[in-house]
């Protein structure tokens, strides 16, 4: 069964959005890399969101009110493989939380690995009621690497 | 990875050697004086009032008549004056401790392993506070005699809960039978082995066994106050009962069931003969003992030469205990056994099995010592709980071509044989199961045995730290929790 994970990350107020941008693009092709190389997440997509629209849709000006969500569908334990994930993208980790609320205090992550684990889970939204639910899965008993193999 | 220059007569010798003696007992004690055990840390650290010295990875070049070790509970720590915020840096699994219902669930320790039902004093965690180890060469006299001492000097500030004597068996065997100690990670600064037996695996970063150096993943652990942190080390202590008559009975009631002999499965759930040759050298029989330099000196994966590949576990099936607990260059989820690896400093306790009186007065046997890691959590838990728990973490992988059909993804299941819960009931969510792959799409011709019972039960833990010479000066100094 896959398990949620819904982070989502306010961003430094005055945080220019076009800088924001340019690290994310830069950052993906080594994140799609690694994402392979983990080998248990079934879909990850990063999207910025701005409170301050009424549709949440960002609308590229400056502004204090942007927010990083990250969305994936995972096979295991984000718990027991959190030291795998930052040994993967916790440069790539790096590069986001500079820009995000409270995220100086975890990096580098691959030295506070258990802060960099704690931060995750409070900005989990699916780890939070109401958002903690179980969800919709075509096929709730089957890997990302079973897939693979078929 | 450039190799660092370690301060050897810093680092507590155990961490980064095997002391190759025959004789040890490990003291589990509860501080009742913490500034008294706080001077007697120290005069162990110093080897004064006629105590031996704490033994640290400083070359010798005459063997000394012993060897001495400690190590810390969380709540040792606190006890000896560590405050909440020093050791809320510590490594969480380290602060949950062995016996916490959180611990027992990551590492399979349920059931008969229960930490309510172990042994000396163990099971409630919050007394155990130090593990003091001393190890001798083979004389039974000089382990009383030091041992006596130990006592006396330890008498007026730590309660003893609990002693475990642990003694060699021939030719290093564990009571299953099997040759042991015969693989090690390769730690980057270490001092070089006298017996070195090489492997085909890159060297483990120094972070990945000691705090304050880089680790596998580029970070490096580490603890407050400085001066506990660099060159200390954790480690999950353990007391695991072997039952032989269950194996004995396992291999030859399986063995029938597989149509294969008896010794064939013993190589097979292991992934080495009972002589300690691998299944990956020696498939088909054990054979005479392999040199030393070979019996580690391979891998799994071998795209370049197929006939010498495994990927589909064909030879070491997939499912194995030393595949499981270190895949090598085989594929798994997250990222490599680089990651995961721990140095074992176990020996086997007990008498020696006698198939011909298998149940004699019941007579515990097993392996008891330290699991050491510079992470609980992502080393000694991550490798039990999820390797030898879990058969999801292989990767898709096909074996190179002309060498069979098949996927690795198909040819695991359940948890290691001797390490797992092993649930015989086949209801239950995760019941024992043990692949012998074959050729086949999707597992189609796999061996699949099940309905077997656990093999080990652990009889006690406990986590520990185990702190540099410098970190144990400090804790000698401390006043001790304050009063509550």
């Amino acid at each position: 069964m896959a398990s949620p994970l819904t982070l989502l990350l306010p961003v430094i107020p005055g945080t220019n959005p076009q800088t924001l941008g340019a690290t994310l693009q830069q950052v993906q092709p080594q994140l799609d890399a690694a994402l392979t190389s983990i080998g248990t997440v079934h879909y990850a997509r990063i999207m910025f969101l701005d409170r301050a629209t009424p549709n949440l849709q960002p609308g590229g000006n400056p502004g204090d009110s942007y927010v990083i969500a990250v969305i994936t569908e995972y096979d295991g334990s984000f718990d027991a493989y959190i030291g795998d994930f930052v040994a993967q993208v916790g440069t790539i980790f790096d590069a986001l939380l500079q820009f995000v609320v409270g995220g100086a205090a975890v990096i580098p992550v691959a030295n506070n690995v258990a802060a960099f684990g704690a931060f995750i889970a409070l900005n989990d939204a699916s780890q939070h009621a109401p958002n903690n639910n179980p969800f919709y899965q075509a096929y709730p008993t089957t890997t990302v690497q079973q897939i693979l193999a078929c | 990875m450039t190799a660092p220059a370690l301060d050897y007569a810093d680092i507590q010798g155990t961490i980064l050697s095997g002391y190759r003696v025959d004789l040890a007992r490990h003291f589990i004690l509860s501080i009742t004086d913490a500034k008294a055990a706080g001077n007697l840390i120290g005069a162990l650290v110093d080897g004064t009032g006629g105590l031996p010295r704490i033994t640290t990875a400083a070359r010798w070049t005459v063997k000394p008549e012993c060897f001495l070790n400690i190590s810390f509970t969380a709540t040792g720590l606190a006890a000896l004056g560590l405050t909440q915020a020093q050791l809320g840096t510590f490594d969480p699994a380290f602060l949950r401790g062995a016996t916490s219902p959180t611990t027992a669930g990551i590492v399979g320790d349920v059931g008969t392993s229960q930490p309510a039902d172990w042994i000396g004093g163990l099971a409630n965690g919050a007394q155990v506070h130090v593990i003091l180890n001393l190890w001798v060469d083979d004389d039974p006299a000089v382990l009383e005699t030091i041992a006596a001492r130990l006592r006396a000097a330890f008498a007026g500030c730590m309660a003893e809960l609990s002693a475990h004597d642990a003694r060699a068996l021939p030719d290093n065997r564990v009571h299953f039978g099997y040759r042991d100690s015969i693989a090690q990670p390769t730690v980057i600064g270490a001092p070089p082995r006298k017996h070195d037996i090489p492997d085909d695996q890159p060297p483990v970063a120094t972070g990945e066994f000691l705090l304050g150096y880089p680790n596998a993943s580029n970070g490096i652990y580490s603890v407050q106050p400085a001066e506990l942190s660099t060159n200390s080390s954790y480690a999950a202590f353990r007391i695991l009962e072997q039952d032989v008559a269950g194996f004995e009975a396992f291999l030859v009631e399986y063995a029938a069931k597989a149509g294969i002999d008896a010794e064939m499965l013993a190589a097979k759930v292991c992934g080495r003969w009972r002589n300690g040759n691998p299944l990956m050298l020696a498939p088909d029989a054990p054979g005479p003992v392999l040199p030393t330099a070979q019996l580690n000196d391979f891998t799994y994966v071998n795209t370049e030469t197929p006939d010498q590949d495994d990927t589909l576990g064909l030879k070491c099936p997939i499912g194995s205990h030393i595949r499981r607990n270190n895949p090598r260059n085989g594929a798994v989820v997250g990222t490599d056994s680089t990651h995961h690896r721990i140095v074992r400093r176990a020996m086997p306790y007990g008498p020696p099995f006698d198939p011909v009186h298998p149940h004699p007065t019941p007579a515990a046997r097993g392996l008891i010592g330290y699991f050491i890691n510079a992470s609980l959590f992502n080393q000694f838990e991550f490798l039990t709980g999820q390797w030898n728990l879990l058969s999801t973490f292989v990767k898709s992988a096909k074996a190179p071509c002309g060498s069979g059909t098949g996927n690795a993804v198909f040819n695991i299941s359940g948890e290691d044989v001797f390490l797992g819960v092993n649930d015989p009931d086949s209801t239950s969510s995760n019941p024992s199961s043990f692949t012998l792959a074959a050729c086949g799409a999707s597992g189609s011709d796999n061996q699949v045995l099940t309905g077997f019972s656990r093999l080990i039960t652990t009889r006690g833990g406990a986590y520990c730290f185990l702190p540099s010479i410098k970190g144990l000066r400090y804790l000698a100094q401390l006043p001790g929790a304050p009063e509550s």
